[in-house]
């Protein structure tokens, strides 16, 4: 059943390509049907037993082995199922068949990597995912004119970062098989640290530039605005939420697991990535004029917290920190609570045909129900206790501060006030305030709309109220419910 | 000894030979029907017949697995390694046939094809030459058929291509045979077995050696000895183009998979072959950089078919025996992915005008979305991307290359399959980038190059979930 949460969006894209052109809503439904079919499997599969069929003898041993779990794996995988489905319901655009489609090969690209059990098999699914957000940029772009240069730069940034990311995650797989003699290790708690010490750094390496780029944190994240910028909201929404913590889930499953001294070794090296990622994506954030590069900006800020989560060790390892129960709390508020603002966001944009924060105003007073759920939404993102953000902002702080990092706790508080900042002021530059006349006037959210965002701010509600079993350790900590040995810290520093 | 001379070959070696006899008889078939058939019929007469020659051809092949064979006094061995590589040579040839429905004119179709089998019966003999007069044999029987294919073309530039290609090509062969000189001069016989035994003159040994390794690479067009191929590519007729691309390449790697691996021994190979891996890299370099700026799809699979073969020959770098299987798989799944991009270039091509243009490509995922997404398919296996063999085969290359301690051309593969991401990507991007311009009209849907798409994307995408790489494929030199 958890190779069908994979296969079966990949088949149904594949319908949905070579349907007829006129089946257009027919399309649209039949993705939402089948996402949430995959949620509804997804739920139910919870510690099910891997699956596996055999793929390479040689060089090295590979497989066809697929696992969902019951810690991060099984929560990103409902977020990623649950996110698809509602951008489907809320997809309005040109060329809904096709688009229909990339979203769902992309929907089954992610869950292969969130369920792959192997490294390579990982690397595929890794490096399928960036094919349809590729795809989906070329044919977003809107030609400028006679010179045909310019149209799809957003397109070939995004595709050389991530590719120049998983092509160093193809060697490092490929280096680590042929060192281990298998790559069906994610997971296997006897693989933890098995490599040569002098090699280890340089295959971590390879893995954690991916991951970086992936997530994306400063300086590596300048694809990130364009992109999240040009993509239809829809499949920003799924990225934003999904594909970003690729990444972090990496570090998680991957590097935790596999590479536990290097993992140490960077540590120093990540949290400042991770702090500068916060402090830079949150100052950006405050201003820019565009909405949707405000919200790209928020992310990056409140994924280099998440970083932050990941390496800051405990004296005695990462098994007594509090910090990664906090990240895989943030890691599905976050998904939850930005795939809701890019939504919201994109119901604006097909509203009032723009979304420049000097344009719009007032579009609370003839909208409330719009402006509603922006401003529940927005309130989870600055981190409103009861409200999903807030779960994992104090779990990520209490554990950064119990590790032993005051500084940096005290250095993470900033942008989370910074974040009240560029929320409300996306808040009131859109919603509140006089009603402008100039804009196109357009009804308030329909019911069909609606029912994209309920799912969603139910989801945050319930997860800021009751976030333990998400963040309960060592589920929590450990991302496949088997013990992962805490890694091992050499002569005791920290 | 004395019997031997007065009957010098038996049964077992002329049945050691059938396939290729198979397919040479196949082309002399196709001209008897030429002169039998009405006008009509003719055409589709000799791509039948040929494409039951290759067929059978593939059938005989692959029944002598596991009866490894030495006929013909050693000049001819058969085995898994031949096997493999005639296995490509027939896959490769047919589907170069698929696209041969527009080939020449009516009256020239006949012989261009019967030329074509007897190319392929060359190559076929390449995979299985044991020794120096037999693998000379082999490549002047698939290079004189392509001097005369590569003219058949309607462009004014077919003849400057079969030109170029003949002059540049004679050159090569030149350096092969003084290189061949002086290995017999140096042994004493022209069996590859007997460069293992101790040499009168090691000197001789070895600059023979890299003369004949000269000729190879000028063959397989690996940088820098690759200036020839973007232009003989762009000249010659689409299907020949195609043919070029796989056949050749296989037939000539097959001689060099031999040579570094059954005819030197390790101390020698150590030395002799290390220019050839710097070729390699600087191939998966170069032919990626050169194909950045191509607007022709032929000049483009030229320099990206440059870069390939620079990774089929990576995977050879310290002539493990892993190695080697890696090298033929890639080549197997290059066979499909490459000819499966040739096709969709053949359907895509109308009277008079190939479909190698890039700018016949604009648009495409909405005019044929079909043929596109097979295109997309083929080429994110050429640039090595999941759910193809293309992926498959180059982890397996990464692999072997790292575990053979060639971890700098491991590196280099990496950074050429960057730059040909862009390469491939930017054929795929104009296909689904909203264009301003007309659309062109589409051509009637051919029967034949279809077959060839259908083929190449199944093969492509079982490949890379199954991947057959062939077991025991030691190459015997005697």
């Amino acid at each position: 059943m958890i190779a069908a949460l994979v296969i079966l969006p990949l088949l149904a894209a594949l319908a949905i390509a070579l349907a007829p052109r006129r089946a257009e809503q027919a399309a649209k439904w039949t993705g939402v049907l089948v996402a949430f079919a995959c949620f509804a499997v997804a739920a139910a599969s919870a510690g099910a037993p891997d699956e596996s069929l055999p793929w390479l003898h040689r060089p090295f041993t590979a497989a066809f082995h697929v696992g969902l779990g019951s810690g991060i794996a099984y929560w990103i995988v409902l977020l990623l199922t649950l996110v698809t489905g509602c951008a489907l319901i809320a997809t309005r655009v040109p060329r809904m068949r096709g688009f229909v489609a990339q979203m769902l090969l992309l929907q089954g690209a992610m869950t292969g990597v969130f369920v792959a059990r192997d490294l390579l098999l990982f690397a595929l699914f890794w490096d399928l995912m960036l094919i349809p957000v590729f795809l989906v940029l070329i044919a977003a772009a809107v030609p400028a004119g006679p010179r045909e240069r310019p149209e799809s730069a957003t397109a070939w940034r995004y595709l050389v970062y991530n590719v120049t990311g998983g092509l160093a995650l193809l060697l490092a797989t490929a280096a680590y098989g042929i060192l281990r003699g298998s790559t069906d290790v994610i997971g296997d708690a006897h693989a933890a640290g098995s490599l040569p010490a002098v090699d280890a750094p340089w295959i971590f390496a390879g893995f954690a530039l991916a991951f970086l780029i992936k997530t994306p944190v400063w300086p590596l994240h300048t694809w990130m605005p364009d992109t999240y910028g040009d993509l239809p909201s829809p499949m920003v929404a799924l990225v934003s939420a999904v594909q970003s913590k690729a990444g972090l889930y990496g570090f998680i499953a991957i590097g935790l697991a596999l590479f536990p001294a290097p993992m140490v070794a960077a540590a120093p090296l990540m949290l400042t990535l991770g702090v500068a990622s916060l402090l830079y994506g949150a100052l950006v954030a405050l201003t820019q004029s565009d909405a949707k590069r405000a919200v790209a900006y928020s992310s990056l800020s409140h994924l280099g917290l998440i970083l932050v989560a990941v390496f800051a060790f405990g004296r005695a390892g990462v098994s007594d920190s509090i910090a990664i129960g906090g990240a895989v709390v943030y890691i599905i508020a976050h998904g939850l609570f930005s795939a809701a603002l890019f939504i919201v966001l994109g119901q604006v944009e097909e509203r009032e045909e723009t979304r420049s924060l000097d344009r719009l105003g007032g579009l609370g007073t003839r909208k409330p129900r719009l402006a509603g759920a922006f401003t529940l939404v927005a309130l989870a993102a600055l981190g409103l206790p009861g409200l999903a953000g807030f779960a994992g902002e104090i779990l990520i702080v209490t554990g950064v501060y119990q590790a032993g990092y005051v500084w940096t706790a005290v250095i993470v508080l900033i942008p989370i006030v910074i974040a009240s900042a560029y929320m409300l002021r996306l808040l009131q530059g859109m919603m509140n305030g006089p009603e402008r006349h100039d804009l196109p006037q357009r009804p308030d959210l329909s019911f069909v709309e609606g029912l994209a965002l309920a799912p969603l701010i139910l989801a945050i509600v319930l997860l800021g109220v009751d976030p333990a079993p998400l963040a309960r350790p060592p589920a929590g900590i450990d991302p496949f419910a088997v013990s992962v040995a805490a890694p091992a810290l050499p002569d005791g520093r920290r | 000894m004395s019997a031997q001379l007065l009957n010098p070959y038996g049964s077992s070696d002329w049945s050691a030979l059938l396939p290729v006899l198979v397919v040479s008889a196949g082309g002399l078939l196709v001209l008897i029907a030429d002169l039998l058939l009405p006008k009509g019929a003719r055409r589709s007469a000799a791509l039948v017949l040929s494409l039951l020659a290759l067929a059978g051809a593939a059938i005989l092949a692959a029944q002598q697995w596991g009866h490894p064979f030495s006929a013909f006094g050693g000049a001819f061995v058969t085995g898994g390694f031949t096997i493999a590589f005639e296995e490509i040579v027939v896959a490769g040839s047919a589907l170069s046939l698929l696209l041969a429905h527009r080939l020449g004119r009516e009256d020239q179709a006949a012989s261009a094809i019967a030329l074509l089998l007897w190319g392929t019966a060359g190559a076929m003999l390449m995979a299985g030459a044991a020794n120096l007069l037999m693998v000379f044999l082999g490549l002047e029987l698939l290079s004189l058929a392509l001097y005369c294919l590569c003219g058949l073309g309607a462009r004014g530039t077919a003849r400057e291509a079969a030109l170029k290609y003949l002059i540049l090509s004679s050159t090569a062969s030149g350096f092969m045979l003084y290189g061949m000189a002086l290995l017999f001069g140096a042994t004493g016989s022209v069996s590859l077995a007997a460069l293992l035994l101790p040499s009168a003159s090691p000197a001789l040994l070895s600059i023979g050696s890299g003369l004949f390794l000269v000729g190879l690479a000028f063959k397989l067009s690996l940088v820098p000895f690759h200036v020839w191929t973007p232009d003989v590519y762009e000249g010659a007729p689409l299907p020949i183009t195609a043919f070029m691309s796989v056949v050749t390449k296989a037939g000539t790697l097959a001689v060099l998979a031999r040579f570094a691996y059954g005819a030197l021994s390790s101390h020698e190979s150590a030395t002799l072959l290390a220019p050839l891996w710097v070729l390699a890299a600087l191939s998966m370099i170069v032919g990626n950089v050169g194909a950045l700026a191509q607007t022709d799809i032929k000049r483009l699979l030229a320099y990206s078919g440059i870069a390939q073969l620079g990774y089929v020959v990576t995977a050879l770098a310290g002539t493990t025996a892993l190695g080697l299987r890696y090298a033929i798989f890639y080549l197997g799944a290059y066979t499909f992915m490459n000819l499966g991009a040739f096709a969709v270039a053949a359907l895509l091509s109308r009277e008079h005008e190939e479909g190698s243009r890039l700018s016949a490509y604009a648009g495409l995922g909405y005019r044929r979305p079909w043929l596109a997404a097979a295109m997309t398919f083929f080429l994110l296996g050429l640039a090595g991307l999941p759910p193809t063999a293309g992926f498959t085969a180059k982890v397996l290359i990464l692999a072997s290359s790292v575990g053979a301690g060639y971890a700098w051309l491991a590196g280099l593969l990496i950074v050429g399959t960057a730059i040909s991401i862009y390469v491939y990507l930017k054929i795929v991007r104009a296909m689904y980038a909203r264009t301003t311009g007309a659309p062109v009209q589409a051509s009637a849907a051919e029967f034949l190059p279809w077959v060839g798409v259908a083929i190449c994307a199944v093969a492509t995408i079982v490949l890379g979930f199954y991947p057959l790489v062939p077991s025991d494929v030691i190459p015997l030199v005697k």
